[in-house]
């Protein structure tokens, strides 16, 4: 049985490639990596994947079956190897040891299954009350990407600036430096609470984090009750000396009991290696061999059902609550909102959401909040919500035509979305989807004020549906066609005109809409073969 | 001693630092003699009917070659527009095959640097990437520059201009010894046309307050400031409507010019009559010639017009 060393080699291999992995897509400022591979890492990460599988069902979204075919197998792998934010904790955990020269010693602990359990029942049960926001605050990917957006990226950002700038000083432009994202203080202090509380309880007891509060770790917990392979003490060959429970950051060996608690244990193999005699193994726990009887195993078949009955059952809910809360919303954003009489109201126009989320009731029913489209936006265009959503839809993405504008030719945040709240949208369908419409305030426009010329809104506009028209002597003005308009916001964003706000502006559809394409114009006549005119 | 010491050493440095600054004087007597061995054959160069670098070679040859622009060690800022996130094809971004042409002649004369950039309206990378000038320049050796961080622009004043006055300017725009400024002829829904002097709206930071006070009287303020030591206008494909940006290739026509010249408002004018627009429409132009910048009487000019 020595040979199963290399276990926890290969889960260090793994959760490496998947820290590394997403650490470099929140590096991706400028959108430069394929999306296929933020796909790839994102399609396991469970939580994300039964709200893709809710919002697109397809081969595409069920990651998180596999997900549970894992646990079933191999036990909370997926905590172990797959979890950014588990790997994370991992990686806190390899700090402390080389700071202080050994990691802390842990010792059994009591579950605290109370808490563990009601905030999984407490939770699903808010599903039906506040939609999917509650999970969302507690959600391991969610969490890690608020982390990752609101912590790790700036740090990049500034280090690759500093680096950038010591070569350009030295006349080297090879290093470009990037765009400072916007600073947005509800994500960065959610982020900053739940990055410190990980860090105590790191200290206090390893992975308490995650056999605690964490639901998908409460949940996958339950599943691996009943996994084929688990980690067992062989009484024959145990000295009960102990070291195994020292490298245990669940907290779940038993010593003198000689029991480990699958609904905590992580899969992370550092007992196996800890062992001296070997008498830890890996094996398949449906074999009467070397294995203790437990109160769960009596009544496994019946949990086996149960559990299966409630696994798949969990996107339906899902689904079904999705539905209703769609409701629930519009009732409730139609009473804030004014009535439809004035829909060119600058002050009273909400928020806009971003092209592919359907609409405001689709990417709040949807939308986990992990900030990996506001990581990667190109043109930082899309900002992390504060209330214009509703208190349910806070730190989502919006389009923030102050900060930037959305580039007619990008397609990132679908293509980035785990969870399928922005779904991928080809570049033709991107293109005529409309999320708001524009609104030209002429009393307000340069050209009408001043009498010079401008076109600064015509000039950014993709579709021209803003474009210049005489006006006075060789002067021109804008014109607008809402029909042909996607509400990107390049008119919005580049109007000189600040005082009370811009004078070209876009009001957001709810539910978003299908633009015109731009009228197919004649190919312009080329005068090309005459004479010099000069 | 010691004052006797100081004031010697004193007498000395003021000597030294005087015969320096003689020097540096005559420095430039030397270097204006080099000018007026580098005068150019013709006003302007106007080429039709080839592909973009072979009127390149042919124009710029008929202006005695890029060694009269640029001398050996010194350093060049090539400036084309890169302002869009759009293919070549749609011309709203100045020819990437032109682009590297340039710096590829720049360094054939000598250059020591190569540098290229533009404060761009789409997002920056894309601009430069979909462009194809990013290609081009690095192929031909050149350096690609962000337009987009602004602690590289530099407050100026610009003592001759009358709405524009001070204004932040890359440092490059400042540094550089030799201009090249590289515009593409397109139609333009604010300012008319986009040319020469337009395209060097992209070395500025703010361009919020052109559009806020007289886009024209600063684009020709701006010039104002330092004139371009070659202004080469790319009219291969010419956006002929919803300039600047464009909806589609059906907005662009294959027109295959070029336009070569020191006088970057007889640059201009030329531009506006192969396009066939009034030059007085273009209101610019005008003010630029008010300012002395340079002529729209291309009748007083010595043009070389070349068909291939």
């Amino acid at each position: 049985m020595k040979g199963q060393r290399w276990l926890k080699l290969v889960r260090i291999i793994i959760s490496l490639f998947f820290l590394a992995g997403f650490l470099l897509v929140f590096s991706d400022v400028r959108a430069k990596l394929p999306s296929t591979f933020s796909t790839i890492l994102t399609y396991f990460q469970f939580w994300p994947s039964i709200q893709k599988y809710s919002s697109i069902p397809g081969i595409l979204a069920i990651g998180f079956v596999f997900v549970i075919i894992f646990t079933l197998i191999a036990g909370r792998v997926y905590c172990s190897t797959i979890c950014p934010l588990g790997i994370l904790q991992d990686a806190m955990i390899f700090i402390q040891k080389i700071t202080y020269g050994k990691r802390s010693k842990y010792r059994y602990k009591k579950p605290l299954n109370f808490i563990r359990y009601s905030i999984l029942g407490f939770l699903t049960i808010s599903l039906l009350f506040a939609g999917i926001f509650a999970i969302n605050l507690l959600d391991p990917f969610a969490n890690f990407g608020r982390i990752a957006s609101t912590i790790y990226q700036p740090i990049f950002i500034i280090g690759n600036n500093f680096v950038s700038k010591i070569l350009m000083h030295f006349g080297f432009y090879s290093l470009q430096p990037l765009p400072i994202k916007e600073f947005n203080a509800l994500p960065f202090f959610f982020a900053l609470c739940i990055f410190l509380t990980l860090i105590s309880m790191v200290i206090y007891r390893g992975r308490l984090y995650c056999n605690t509060i964490c639901p998908v770790g409460a949940f996958l917990g339950l599943v691996s009750k009943v996994s084929f392979l688990k980690i067992r003490i062989s009484k024959n060959q145990c000295s009960q000396c102990g070291k195994c429970q020292t490298v245990c950051k669940a907290n779940c060996i038993n010593v003198k009991t000689r029991i480990i608690d699958e609904s905590r244990c992580i899969a992370c193999f550092n007992c196996i290696n800890s062992c001296e005699n070997s008498s830890i193994v890996y094996v398949k726990a449906l074999s009467r061999k070397d294995k203790p009887v437990l109160m769960q195993d009596i009544n496994k078949r019946n949990f086996l059902k149960s559990g299966a009955i409630y696994v798949t059952s969990f996107p339906l809910i899902a689904h079904i609550v999705k539905l209703g809360d769609g409701n629930i919303t519009t009732i409730r954003n139609h009473d804030s909102e004014n009535p439809q009489n004035s829909p060119g109201d600058f002050r009273t126009r909400g928020p806009i959401s971003p092209p592919g989320s359907k609409g405001i009731d689709n990417l709040k029913a949807n939308c986990i909040g992990c900030q990996l489209c506001i990581s990667v936006c190109p043109t930082k265009v899309l900002q992390p919500s504060f209330l214009e959503y509703g208190f349910t839809g806070m730190m989502l993405p919006r389009m923030n035509n102050d900060t930037g504008f959305c580039n007619y030719e990008c397609t990132k945040c679908g293509e980035v979305c785990p969870s399928g709240a922005i779904i991928p949208l080809t570049k033709d369908i991107k293109k005529i989807t409309q999320i708001g419409t524009v609104v030209f305030e002429r009393d307000h426009c340069v050209v009408f004020k001043s009498e010079k010329s401008c076109g600064s809104c015509s000039e950014h506009c993709p579709t021209q549906a803003v474009h210049m028209i005489s006006y006075k002597g060789f002067l021109t003005i804008p014109e607008t066609n809402p029909e042909i308009c996607i509400g990107c916001g390049a008119c919005e964003h580049v109007c000189p005109v600040t005082d009370p706000h811009a004078a070209i502006f876009i009001i957001p559809h709810k539910v978003h809409k299908l633009a015109k394409l731009p009228a197919n114009e004649k190919k312009v006549d080329s005068n090309a073969n005459q004479e010099f005119p000069f | 001693m010691k004052r006797r010491a100081f004031l010697f050493k004193t007498f000395a440095a003021t000597i030294a630092s005087g015969a320096l600054f003689s020097m540096g004087k005559w420095n430039t007597v030397v270097a204006q003699g080099q000018n007026q061995e580098n005068e150019l054959p013709f006003d302007m160069v106007a080429i039709k009917n080839g592909d973009p670098s072979t009127m390149f070679d042919t124009a710029i040859a008929a202006l005695g070659g890029m060694k009269k622009f640029v001398k050996p060690g010194q350093t060049v800022l090539v400036k084309p527009n890169i302002g869009w996130d759009a293919t070549p094809e749609r011309a709203a971004n100045t020819n990437p095959e032109l682009v590297g042409r340039i710096v590829k002649h720049c360094f054939d004369a000598g250059a020591k640097s190569v540098m290229v950039f533009d404060n761009s309206c789409d997002e920056w990378t894309r601009c430069y990437k979909n462009s194809g000038i990013e290609a081009a320049v690095k192929q031909a050796g050149g350096q690609i520059v962000t337009g987009k961080d602004e602690t590289q622009y530099r407050e100026v004043e610009i003592s001759n201009g009358n709405v524009l006055k001070k204004t932040k300017v890359h440092k490059l725009m400042i540094e550089s010894d030799v201009i090249i400024n590289v515009p593409v002829l397109k139609n333009h829904g604010g300012a008319k046309m986009s040319l020469s002097m337009k395209n060097l709206m992209g070395v500025v930071w703010d361009r919020e307050f052109y559009h806020k006070n007289d886009l024209q009287q600063c684009i020709a303020d701006f010039v104002t400031y330092r004139k371009p030591d070659l202004n080469v206008i790319d009219g291969f494909r010419v956006m002929k409507r919803n300039g600047p940006r464009g909806v589609s290739v059906a907005d662009v026509v294959e027109m295959k010019y070029q336009i070569l010249s020191k006088d970057i408002v007889a640059a201009d004018t030329a531009a506006t009559k192969i396009f066939g627009i009034d030059t007085k429409e273009v209101g610019h132009i005008l003010l630029a010639e008010k300012l002395g910048l340079g002529t729209t009487n291309l009748d007083s000019l010595n043009i070389k017009r070349i068909t291939l």
